[in-house]
């Protein structure tokens, strides 16, 4: 199969029953994006294929043959962070980070579709990334805060 | 008041930029060459002989290296202090979801298949899932060899209670005897998954004869203490290497499959990594206890408490191995802040067939606090005085002794109640079905010993020597704040060199755990810190040609009677080389300093649903020093949803022993569509511990939430739910029995 990863275009053999999951960390190394809860519930997985937010713990592999993946390591222009990766580290919306991959993904997918979003519309937006740690609110104040960081660029 | 430039400043986290670009390594993204994957089997009866296994169809598998049962690591007994679980089931199951058998292949999916290809043939014994049944004359005695474990002694009357405690203080009977009113009351509480979301993981290499591990452990120096029991090695053939851990709450304290993980690389002779997947997280992880708690209270007409019994009955599960005491706390909780002069305190921990429990954040405190919490309230609500005149009334103040007997130094708690009551608006009007609840829970800072060293190179580059690994709560964060405030230099000019188990030189480290990181490694990083900043004194007077007391360090600069104004990094450059400071330091002793919370819940009932809506929490602490505003509130932010989990959703269920809240879908905890509206209140800060006069923080927000929501909901409804969680189910019946009483 074919497909491209944060830019990088790959041809790779993987058998039937792969999930996308293992497919980027275990085949491409890229360790960045976690599984944790493995039926698609948690969020931790969260990756874009062709730009939609998908859970790639219940995602096969070769449902992604010819699309175009981005995960946490594709979110930052090499060294320079994306404004949610700033808003998530100054806000303090991450504490173990072990579901910071997701949430990040997360939400920039919604800020890719809705720029300028409310509270509650990060809400209905985030509720499938869990996090244990923070208990949301400095989450919602990153997401919030990058929003504001990137409507000010434009 | 002192000027600090680092200590108190917002801090975003040390690690944070490693993390939100995904290039921070946990255990499960370590890979070693020829690794190869383990897998369990696990028992699937609750108490049961094992009678045959037979591994023959597994071992035959290609691909498979290894399949190791209890036969093969026989003698071999894990337990943080009471060491009473055998690495695999040896010839008997107490519970389902044991670990019986496990399987080293080269690949996931080989390993899964050679364990579906184990037979197990069982012959069911009777099992007992309740405290109260295990404890019943006749009930399965799930050890009878206790006493013989390591860290046990032999029990006068062999029982499941392998632990009871009566601690009493004043005329207990005489007080009941004269009493107006006496309480009786029973709570219950579910047992809880930590849910943190990085599942356990262990991978192990053994080379050389050392065994080098990389686990989610906080403990990593108490972990290897107990390995060397359970794996027959001496310390140094121990070696734990760091990663970061994706959450703990508690449940990262005793690494479940890591003995497994041992035995299986020696049996195959090449590295195994076992990755948990949530079933088993929540099948056989080492959850919060479910606990059952009866009070009997004697208060007079005025409303003085004038004596409390507590029997504190924690369900431990089939072992006690991963409580890191053996036993948890709570009983006390259970009597609280409290001047009450006349108690008999009973803690009874019980075994009985279900997954063994373990540690999460304030052990043994939410459970205590429910129950206490909600039992004081509806004395109130008896007597007909409100829940917080009521309490104002029995609270300790400075001078008084505890329920519990233990000495508190500058106990702010009606301070911090009052607090909360104002910033809460308590005796605003409410809508109708609308209720507000209060609750107090405290937790002082843990001790332990703690180490650090601290560099300071030519370049003026500072580097922190640290045993630590976080777990997540940020202290690599407020370890770099002490260590720029003590040198004057900014936070982000100290490097971190996290040590492995060899890196503290021999000496022994705590880790994380018990709100005790805060207290033991800021004592820790500034001691080191100031012996470097001795040696870098030494090295500059003498370059200097001044004498010691002659050099003055201020932030960048040194100064020295009349000479030139120089920086230090520019002088230490000249001399060519780095200077160090290191410390080992003891923080075991009891502070008698304890923080306090107090929690106010606002709710809304749905009288027609039974659905709780949380409308508003108000959070009151009193608290030390804060190092750094960001993580403090991080803490109190977490620790009050985990708390609405457990007061409203969470809960592992059973049936027949058998855990069936088996995935996240099933155990529904708190998203970003449940938080209430919270406000913080944090008194000001006029005691605490060590050099910064700290409290700790970690614990004590997550422990009064539960009994805050139950009070509230007995304010907005009238009824009292009394065990955990509370589910629109449970309310709506108790509306529906109401009402039905009524007519």
């Amino acid at each position: 199969m074919h497909l491209t990863v944060n830019g990088n275009p790959h041809d790779i053999d993987v058998p039937a029953g792969r999930t996308l999951v293992d497919l980027l960390r275990d085949d491409l190394g890229l360790t960045g994006t976690k599984e944790a809860c493995s039926v698609g519930v948690c969020g931790a997985c969260t990756v874009l294929v062709d730009g939609r937010m998908v859970a790639s713990c219940i995602m096969l592999a070769a449902q992604v043959d010819g699309a175009e993946i981005v995960t946490i390591e594709g979110v930052a222009d090499g060294e320079l962070l994306h404004p949610l990766q700033r808003a998530f580290v100054e806000a303090g919306g991450l504490q173990c980070g072990i579901c910071t991959p997701g949430q990040i993904v997360a939400a920039k997918a919604l800020l890719d579709a809705n720029p300028a979003p409310t509270e509650d519309e990060i809400a209905d937006w985030m509720m499938g990334n869990l996090c244990r740690c923070t208990g949301y609110y400095q989450i919602r104040e990153a997401i919030l805060e990058a929003a504001r960081v990137s409507g000010r660029a434009r | 008041m002192v000027d600090y430039h680092a200590i108190g400043t917002p801090t975003p986290r040390v690690d944070g930029v490693e993390k939100v670009t995904g290039r921070a390594l946990y255990a499960g993204d370590r890979r070693l060459p020829g690794m190869l994957t383990g897998r369990l089997l696990h028992s699937h009866r609750p108490h049961a002989r094992i009678v045959r296994i037979d591994t023959s169809a597994a071992r035959a598998l290609p691909g498979v290296h290894a399949v190791i049962t209890g036969d093969d690591v026989r003698g071999h007994l894990y337990g943080r202090r009471i060491k009473d679980m055998p690495v695999l089931a040896d010839g008997l199951v107490r519970y389902f979801g044991e670990r019986v058998a496990a399987v080293a292949a080269e690949d996931e999916e080989t390993a899964r298949r050679a364990v579906d290809l184990i037979e197990v043939e069982y012959e069911d014994l009777p099992a007992v899932f309740d405290v109260v049944d295990a404890i019943a004359p006749g009930a399965p005695l799930l050890h009878p060899a206790f006493g013989t474990y390591p860290g046990t002694q032999p029990l006068d009357v062999p029982s499941n209670a392998y632990d009871h405690t009566v601690t009493e203080r004043g005329d207990f009977d005489g007080a009941f005897a004269e009493a107006d009113f006496v309480f009786e009351r029973t709570f219950s509480t579910q047992r809880m998954h930590q849910a943190y979301l990085e599942p356990h993981t262990s991978l192990v290499s053994v080379t050389d004869g050392r065994a080098h591990i990389w686990t989610n452990t906080k403990a990593p120096h108490s972990i290897r203490e107990v390995l060397t029991v359970t794996l027959g090695l001496a310390p140094e053939q121990i070696v734990l290497h760091h990663s970061h851990i994706g959450g703990d709450f508690g449940g990262k304290g005793t690494p479940l499959d890591l003995p497994i993980a041992y035995f299986l690389a020696q049996a195959s002779g090449r590295p195994v990594r076992m990755v948990a997947d949530y079933v088993e997280e929540f099948m056989a992880g080492n959850p919060r206890h479910a606990t059952l708690t009866r009070f009997r209270t004697a208060v007079m007409r005025d409303g003085t408490i004038t004596a409390h019994h507590v029997e504190y009955f924690v369900n431990s599960g089939a072992y006690a191995a991963y409580k890191p005491g053996g036993r948890i706390g709570g009983a006390t909780r259970a009597a609280g802040p409290y001047r009450i002069p006349n108690t008999r305190i009973e803690s009874i921990h019980v075994y009985t067939n279900s997954v063994p429990g373990g540690h999460m954040r304030a052990p043994g405190g939410p459970q205590g606090v429910f129950a206490l919490e909600s039992h004081l309230d509806a004395i109130a609500r008896e007597l007909d005085i409100d829940p917080l005149e009521f309490r104002m009334h029995n609270l300790i103040a400075e001078g008084d002794e505890p329920a519990s007997g233990d000495q508190i130094t500058r106990p702010r708690v009606r301070e911090t109640l009052q607090a909360a009551a104002d910033a809460a608006g308590y005796r605003d009007a409410k809508a109708l079905h609308v209720g507000r609840g209060m609750a107090i829970g405290d937790h002082g800072a843990g001790g332990g010993v703690g180490n650090a060293e601290v560099t300071i190179h030519p370049d003026g580059a500072v580097t922190l020597g640290t045993a630590i690994f976080d777990q997540g709560s940020g202290t690599y964060t407020t370890l770099a704040q002490v260590v720029a405030e003590e040198l004057g230099v900014p936070v982000d000019r100290i490097r971190f060199e996290i040590w492995d188990t060899d890196g503290t030189g021999g000496e022994d480290d705590s880790g994380i755990g018990g709100s005790r990181a805060t207290r033991v490694n800021t004592v820790a990083a500034h001691a080191a810190a100031q012996d470097a900043r001795t040696a870098l004194t030494r090295v500059l007077a003498a370059q200097l040609g001044v004498a010691e007391a002659d050099v003055a360090l201020r932030g960048p600069d040194v100064l020295t009677p009349g000479g030139e104004p120089h920086t230090w990094a520019a002088i230490l450059a000249e001399v060519g080389r780095s200077v160090t400071g290191r410390s080992h330091v003891d923080e075991r002793g009891p502070t008698h300093m304890t923080g306090f919370a107090a929690q106010i819940a606002e709710v809304a009932v749905d009288p027609e649903t039974g659905q709780v809506t949380v409308l508003k929490i108000t959070s009151a602490h009193d608290v030390g020093r804060v190092l750094n505003p960001i993580g403090h509130q991080g803490q109190i932010n977490g620790g009050v949803i985990q708390g609405l989990g457990y007061a409203l959703m969470e809960e592992l269920t059973f049936a027949d022993g058998q855990v069936t809240s088996l995935s996240f879908g099933d155990y529904k905890i708190p998203t970003m569509r449940d938080v209430p509206q919270l406000t913080t209140v944090l008194l000001e800060p006029d005691n605490g511990i060590g050099p910064y006069q700290i409290k700790g923080i970690g614990e004590t927000p997550n422990t009064p939430v539960a009994a805050a929501i139950a009070n509230a909901i007995a304010d907005a409804v009238g009824i009292r739910i009394s065990d955990l969680p509370i589910t629109a189910e449970k309310v709506y019946r108790a509306l529906q029995n109401r009402g039905a009483a009524a007519q």
